[in-house]
């Protein structure tokens, strides 16, 4: 059959997106790949339709417990029940029922901490799996944003004769490609990358001398534009601060992070999803796993800590193929408040020597986090490469670290500041060629932003009270 | 304000005798011995737990707030309402809340309800696949058996579960602002549920208010619920395993086992490798919450008079005074004459 045909009976679309099919077409063909696919074009169709067509059990890892929840729980929706997410939330029991249970599962998504416990690596090594996926792949590179040292250890898992792997990420610069190849022991892989540019999305960006002249100039912008949108912001306090001065105003917004309800941050995705929520203002927590296909706006109320962060965000708006207005906001000292928080969740070296002293006390060093003394992500760095070399290397590592993170923001400071095309300078950055400017390309260029941002139409926020027997009546039973 | 109203209510009862944090560990329903004897000793069973993610941060805030407005004086070991502050409990209404027996199990309650009401809402179109609003694994499990077993595609189902509802809340004794609190975190296809944020913003009334509205609505729902058992066997069926009848922590409920089976608290010190003590904090607890506990196998009934008569004459709990007061007495049966001594004498 031909692939269209069985993409067509598995999963009632009749074409396939940029790259599947290339993608697909390699992995049939047993070679290891990796596809660079921006976020909302169909990245697991590419393991999910080989599932179906090899028959065998894909293994995919994932970085993110609560992204690895969210997938299996799509998969769930769209009725495949037989996918299974393996991670530390699992107690005991349940662990042991999905073991010994693995083989009837199709998707077995892993993190990659629970890979390498010779229980599970044991019981995968006696799967026939059809393709092992590395989701997220960027994570593995020493030297990205998102460095989880865990990664580092699926090339260990990877056996002599094992299927294709399949490495995917929406965003990776040359160095981290190189990376990718070499940790995942890849033979000559055949690379999809998918260009990151977005022609309908815009590139806007202003330039404030004070952060107040910033925020007055966002609330008049929201005040008078049309969403739905996102805004973007470094700080829980901040996320607060916009929402209640836009609620203020009237407008339909909510802030978003981590420190809310969960039940909440549920709420207040699905009021976005469904038009009741205009404008989302949100730490880089809000996005993931959220599907929503006419975002008119994205907003970054301060410069974001690289470009590879940029461009992922910015991506959430028109995923409809619509026009969408993407506008960076900068004031002057932006990246010194970056700057911090980027070298905030990276070890320092009193807490290196203090690591060190637990050791020679023989008391684990899992205490200084008990203690108080370190957050949880810097140990589990930490822990990390203190296992691997002795201190004084430690520290240099992490110096490199630290100098890298703050060469990403330059070179994200470089673009703001820089008078040439944004657009062109964005996909410069990811090695690629611009083919072609579309017209309102980006600030430089010149954008007339009164064609594509209709004015706020006043929508008389009717408060529609109705008694809780009303509302009851209406969730249960419907309005009629 | 009623965070406000229930931080005076407990520090009037413990004034003088405990220091200015215990409210805080009673609404965050610390399970130490203290906190536990002090829910019997001072009849503090509505309070415990009501509040589980209280910050400390918050509720020092309040104090300061407190003491800055003239409604508690701290002295150097306690602290004592003033008149301003004894006014205001006057003129408010307590809520009817039930810690003791709920735990913060009434949320629990509230989960595979609210998934359950979800669900409904979208196989009433027919929409089976949405993102489901608890993401806990044994909560999804149990509603979906409750589903399975009830032919939730029937429809019946849902009216069954619409009269139940409005029929129990409805006789639940509570505000009927309570009630649109509870069911405004409800969600439904296309009619999300709203955040704490939003119904604050409504109501113009802090979330923490609205928080403890919502968790005394769901008490009082319970209460109606468990009551009137016959009357709504789908949401009974919902409430089972949710009110503590015998509320014990998991080491005192050990040591319990081992007393009924005749062990000694000296022996039972020994098995369990605990201090005797500790076995002391566990049968006090047991006192606390099974009427049948017989205290007078360690105190004799002249002496639990003895202690009522004391408790009457200095005005006051503190074990410190009894104990000087009643030297031949261990602080062990002081205790338990406290906490069970008036339900023995009357
Ligand atoms: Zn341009």
């Amino acid at each position: 059959m031909q692939l269209e045909q069985l993409l067509q009976k598995h999963f009632g679309y009749p074409s396939f997106r940029p790259g599947q099919k290339e993608v697909i077409e390699q992995l049939l063909n047993g070679r290891d790949t990796i596809a660079l696919l921006p976020t909302g074009m169909g990245k697991s169709l590419c393991y999910q339709l080989p599932a179906y067509i090899l028959n065998k059990p894909v293994l995919i890892i994932s970085p993110l417990l609560s992204l690895m929840q969210d997938q299996v729980d799509q998969m769930k929706q769209f009725g495949e029940k037989r996918a299974v997410a393996l991670n530390s939330f699992l107690n005991r029991q349940q662990k042991q029922h999905v073991m010994n249970s693995l083989h009837n599962f199709r998707f077995i998504f892993i993190s990659p901490e629970m890979l390498v416990q010779p229980q599970v690596k044991n019981r995968l090594n006696q799967l026939e799996l059809a393709l092992i996926v590395v989701d997220e792949a960027h994570c593995i590179s020493q030297w990205g944003f998102d460095f989880r040292p865990d990664y580092l250890k699926i090339g260990d898992v990877l056996k002599e004769n094992r299927p294709p792997v399949l490495a995917l990420s929406a965003t990776a610069t040359e160095k981290v490609l190189e990376d990718i190849r070499r940790f995942l022991k890849m033979k000559e892989p055949f690379e999809y990358i998918h260009s990151v540019d977005r022609p309908n999305i815009r590139y806007g960006k202003k330039i404030f001398p004070s952060k107040e002249e910033k925020t007055q100039w966002l609330l008049n912008h929201v005040s008078h534009t049309q969403g739905p949108g996102i805004i973007y912001t470094r700080s829980r306090k901040r996320t607060d601060e916009i929402a209640s001065l836009l609620l203020e105003l009237g407008l339909s917004a909510s802030s978003y992070h981590g420190g809310k309800d969960a039940e909440d941050r549920q709420f207040i995705q699905q009021q976005f999803i469904e038009g009741a929520l205009d404008w989302i203002v949100a730490t880089n927590a809000f996005g993931m796993g959220v599907h929503k296909a006419d975002v008119r706006q994205i907003i970054h109320d301060t410069m974001p800590s690289n470009v590879a962060d940029y461009m992922q965000e910015v991506g959430r708006a028109g995923r409809d193929g619509k026009d969408a207005v993407a506008i960076l906001l900068y004031s002057d000292g932006d990246e010194e408040v970056v700057r911090f928080i980027a070298g905030e969740d990276l070890p320092n070296e009193a807490q290196m020597e203090l690591y060190d002293e637990y050791v020679r006390r023989n008391i684990h060093p899992k205490e200084m986090m008990h203690n108080g003394l370190i957050s949880e992500t810097s140990f589990r760095v930490l822990h990390y490469w203190m296992g691997l070399y002795p201190k004084e290397q430690v520290k240099s590592i992490f110096r490199q670290m630290v100098m890298e993170k703050y060469r990403s923001i330059n070179d994200m400071l470089s673009i703001i500041k820089s008078e040439g095309c944004i657009r062109e300078q964005l996909v410069h950055y990811f090695g690629q060629k611009l083919e072609r400017k579309p017209e309102h390309c980006c600030e430089h260029c010149g954008i007339d932003y009164g064609e594509f941002l209709l004015p706020r139409t006043e929508t008389h926020l009717k408060k529609k009270t109705f008694t809780w027997q009303i509302r009851l009546r209406q969730i249960l039973l419907g309005t009629d | 304000m009623i965070f406000r109203y229930l931080v005076l209510d407990i520090l009037k009862i413990l004034q003088k005798e405990r220091t200015i944090s215990s409210p805080y560990h009673l609404l965050k329903g610390k399970r130490s011995g203290q906190t536990i004897q002090d829910v019997g000793i001072f009849r503090l069973h509505p309070y415990f737990g009501i509040l589980p993610k209280l910050s400390r941060n918050k509720y020092d805030e309040e104090i300061q707030n407190l003491v800055e407005q003239h409604f508690i004086h701290i002295t150097k070991k306690s602290f004592q309402l003033t008149e301003k502050g004894l006014r205001f409990l006057r003129q408010h209404e307590p809520l009817p809340l039930n810690g003791w027996q709920y735990r913060g199990n009434e949320h629990i309650f509230f989960s595979r309800l609210s998934l359950i009401v979800q669900s409904l809402s979208h196989a009433r179109e027919e929409v089976m696949s949405f993102n489901p609003i608890q993401k806990d694994e044994s909560v999804q499990q149990w509603v979906r058996s409750f589903l399975i077993k009830n032919h939730y595609k029937s429809g019946l189902l849902a009216h069954n579960l619409y009269d139940e509802m409005l029929q129990s809340l409805g006789r639940a004794k509570i505000s009927e602002q309570a009630k649109e609190i509870v069911v405004k975190r409800l969600t439904g296809i296309r009619m999300p549920g709203f955040t704490w944020e939003q119904i604050s913003r409504e109501l113009e009334m802090p979330e923490l208010d609205v928080q403890i509205m919502y968790v005394a609505c769901l008490h009082q729902w319970l209460n109606e619920i468990l009551v009137g058992k016959g009357q709504y066997p789908y949401l009974f069926e919902m409430a089972q395993d949710i009110r503590v009848e015998v509320p014990l922590t998991e080491s005192a409920y050990h040591t319990v086992l081992l007393f009924r089976q005749g062990y000694s608290i000296e022996q039972i010190s020994r098995i369990r490798k605990l201090k005797k003590s500790t076995i002391e904090d566990h049968l006090v607890e047991l006192a606390i919450n099974d009427p049948s506990f017989p205290i007078e196998r360690f105190i004799k009934r002249e002496d639990i008079e003895q202690v009522l008569k004391a408790v009457q004459h200095y005005q006051s709990k503190k074990l410190k005074f009894l104990h000087e007061a009643l030297p031949h007495l261990s602080y062990f049966q002081l205790r338990l004459a406290l906490v069970r001594g008036e339900t023995v004498c009357n």
